[in-house]
């Protein structure tokens, strides 16, 4: 079983690749190592609830579940959905959590606005105050985007941040930086690249990984994998 | 004198220097997928607010800048749950010392593998 | 083909926006965020306070973010807008294009209009 922590990888482009590279932890796997305090904390305070009746260990393992399995897949079949119809795309600008609803991906709580990106205008989500993101549609949100330095330095110097992850915009693209600090979640529409001209919504939805629709990256014509980030 | 700004938080960081971004998803450990769980089941089922959990990540102050993202969320919920009066400070005391002993190994020469802050 | 409609009322569309009756501000409005610092829980940054936008969309009414942290129900619920801002007004060193924008979101309470300044022409809804 493989420790999560030995090489960084984006795990979700992986799993939409179906490669075996013997990198998929299961829900059940392990940290190895002693725990920290805080881990220690965490499974104390589950067992004292579970032990008064206040969650059962099946509800916390369902949501480890969904999280896993279910929710990161959901935000590329949404946005390949509008890449291919104009329509859904409108009704998806018009009204994200509608539109989800549409194709049966139920956001829950979560209030979406999608955000288009055209030659003239790049979006870049970031929550500075702490790390809201739509997890219902993305899943978990990637580390660099809970990241002290990436809230603080995505407002005042996205260009910057954005060369970081080796996206390099024209001076006359317009950034709008959006900070999702209320009661609203964000999910980026990146540009159709060339080159995916007859493409199916299943090969569109393998080049649009999470860091695209978060706004750091572009989606290419090309397979993820040699990459190493999604 | 302070020249701190007035009632700032320390999650209030948008805007304040900071160094070069780990562009790569460093992923989540067994334990964090599973307090994140925890977190999400809580909040579904209205037990706890996560308006409240942000209010007690925030209230952390100078600890806030020490403790790695699922740390803050650790620390928040167990005030929010305090709070409450779902356990109290003796039952987590003692509950966290059954959890400790249960995962007791053997003491090895290195030092334990990075907790990895989030930064 | 026409249907009988179903006897039971519908469960009504998931929507990201919810009513907004007796909002104070329209699109378009530029308005200014209040220079305030008051502790507790608050998700108006700091950076953004005193600066002046205008306002892209209206979300709707939420409950209040700064009473539901401290366990009240945070009704009544205030009206929720986006607002546009210029990052070159926002951050005195901004290094980018004067064209560049930043958006968040900003509850009515922390909205006043911008001072002495006319209606400019509608912020677009491009999304």
């Amino acid at each position: 079983m493989t420790n999560m922590n030995d090489t960084p990888f984006d795990y979700y482009a992986d799993k939409k690749h179906d490669h075996t590279h013997g990198h998929h932890a299961p829900v059940t796997g392990r940290d190895e190592g002693p725990p920290s305090e805080y881990e220690v904390m965490s499974r104390a305070m589950q067992e004292l609830l579970e032990a008064k009746g206040i969650v059962t260990a099946d509800e916390v393992r369902r949501r480890m579940e969904i999280f896993e399995q279910d929710y990161p897949y959901r935000g590329s079949r949404v946005i390949a959905r509008a890449w291919t119809d104009p329509a859904f795309k409108r009704r998806l600008l018009k009204d994200g959590k509608a539109a989800c609803a549409e194709m049966g991906v139920d956001l829950e709580a979560t209030r979406l606005i999608a955000v288009e990106n055209t030659p003239e205008v790049h979006n870049l989500i970031v929550c500075t105050l702490c790390s809201c993101y739509p997890r219902e549609l993305l899943g978990s949100p990637p580390t660099w985007y809970k990241s002290d330095n990436y809230r603080a330095r995505v407002v005042f110097e996205p260009r910057s941040v954005l060369k970081e992850f080796g996206t390099l915009l024209p001076e006359d693209v317009t950034v709008r930086v959006h900070d999702s600090n209320a009661d609203m979640r964000y999910v980026v529409v990146p540009m159709r690249p060339q080159g995916t001209e007859g493409w199916s919504e299943e090969q569109l939805a393998e080049i649009l990984t999470r860091d695209t629709l978060v706004g750091v990256t572009v989606p290419k014509a090309r397979s993820q994998k040699s990459e190493g980030r999604g | 004198m302070t020249d701190k700004p007035l009632n700032k938080g320390p999650h209030d960081m948008g805007g304040s220097a900071a160094g070069p971004i780990d562009t790569m998803d460093h992923g989540m450990r067994f334990w964090e997928k599973q307090a994140n769980a925890l977190r999400s089941t809580l909040t579904g089922k209205k037990i706890v607010r996560l308006d409240a959990l942000r209010r007690a990540a925030e209230d952390l102050g100078d600890q806030y800048y020490k403790l790695a993202y699922f740390e803050r969320t650790t620390a928040a919920l167990r005030t929010v749950l305090l709070e409450k009066g779902l356990f109290t400070e003796a039952e987590l005391k003692a509950k966290m010392a059954e959890v400790r002993s249960r995962f007791e190994v053997p003491r090895e020469p290195h030092s334990s593998a990075g907790e990895g802050t989030d930064r | 083909m026409m249907r009988t409609r179903p006897k039971r009322a519908k469960k009504p569309r998931p929507s990201t926006y919810t009513p907004a009756p007796g909002h104070r501000f329209s699109v378009g409005d530029r308005v200014a965020i209040k220079r305030a610092f008051p502790p507790g829980h608050r998700r108006t940054p700091y950076y953004i306070r005193g600066k002046e936008g205008v306002i892209e969309r209206i979300c709707g009414a939420f409950p209040n973010p700064e009473e539901l942290a401290y366990g009240f129900d945070g009704e009544p619920a205030k009206v929720l807008y986006r607002v546009r801002f210029e990052q070159k007004h926002v951050w005195p060193d901004y290094q980018g294009p004067a064209r560049d924008i930043i958006e968040m979101e900003v509850f009515e309470h922390w909205l006043a209009p911008a001072p002495g300044r006319e209606k400019r022409a509608k912020a677009t809804r491009s999304g």
